[in-house]
């Protein structure tokens, strides 16, 4: 079996890790800056082995439900879920409604590293559970996450560029 | 609750991110962005018959990737910019999911950081 594609974002912030751990783990904390320009409501946040956290993204009269089921917690290093990118409002996994190829699931993994004073978040994703056109879809939208499609999609890129360019 | 909605008119983007998986349909896309080309045009610097070239191009043409003129003899094949940038799009507002997370807990652990060194200037 290949290799499945994989999601990776790696950052270092100015703070200790222990402070980073609870801004990942205090709810009060963690909905301050979980959905950006939205408000997030956590109905649940249970940080033990098949825990959930239980999250609501709400705008206006929109909401958009997900649902995380943790599986290892090792504070302050290591936190490692299922996530699952779209519920309904009962919290049942249901195809995200724009891409229905998109992961249902991503096996999601969050490692602190202290570095001194500072502290590296390296976060990754792999699809699980995973059908063929799932996994083709995630794989093809993440060659096109750093690399960029190679050097063909880079063409790509600046033509779309013009091309919007001329007809906004 | 209300659902949300999404318009119809948006290009299939299961269909374009299956035809973007594949390496020879990359390479062909990048052969279009220099302009159009008939199959034998496209089939030329790749070791592929002109029907397995007609195959790419389908699932290009199916995912409203490129456009293909029906009446000319050639048929030549011209890429459609707007199905690329919906996939552009999407790949952005997934960057943006975690990316975007990322600078607002920067900025929520500087708050938690003066806070804490206003509570010690008190002290």
């Amino acid at each position: 079996m290949s290799e499945l594609p994989e999601y990776k974002l790696e950052r270092v912030f100015e703070a200790p890790r222990e402070m980073v751990w609870r801004a990942w783990t205090d709810p009060d904390l963690l909905q301050r800056w979980y959905g950006p320009g939205v408000e997030t409501i956590i109905h649940e946040f249970d940080l033990t082995p098949d825990g959930s956290w239980l999250n609501e993204m709400k705008w206006g009269d929109n909401s958009l439900y997900s649902k995380m089921v943790f599986q290892e917690v090792a504070p302050p290093s290591k936190i490692i879920w299922h996530h699952f990118s779209s519920t309904d409002a009962d919290w049942n996994s249901t195809p995200n409604p724009k891409m229905p190829d998109w992961p249902r699931l991503l096996l999601t993994t969050v490692l602190f590293e202290q570095l001194g004073d500072k502290t590296k978040v390296c976060l990754s994703q792999i699809p699980m559970d995973a059908t063929d056109a799932e996994i083709a879809c995630f794989a093809a939208a993440m060659s096109g996450m750093d690399k960029g499609w190679g050097s063909g999609y880079e063409i790509l890129d600046d033509m779309l560029t013009e091309l919007l360019a001329a007809n906004p | 609750m209300e659902e949300i909605r999404y318009t119809q008119t948006q290009p299939d983007l299961d269909a374009v991110f299956a035809a973007l998986a594949d390496p020879t349909r990359r390479a062909i896309l990048a052969r279009l962005a220099d302009g159009e080309a008939s199959v034998n045009e496209i089939a030329a610097p790749f070791a592929m018959s002109q029907p397995a070239v007609s195959r790419h191009l389908k699932v290009l043409e199916r995912a409203g990737l490129i456009e293909r003129d029906i009446d000319r003899q050639r048929r030549p094949a011209r890429l459609n910019a707007r199905s690329m940038a919906a996939a552009v799009d999407w790949l952005n507002d997934f960057k943006a999911f975690w990316g975007t997370r990322f600078d607002q807990l920067d900025t929520v652990l500087i708050d938690i950081k003066n806070s804490k060194a206003k509570e010690a200037g008190h002290e």
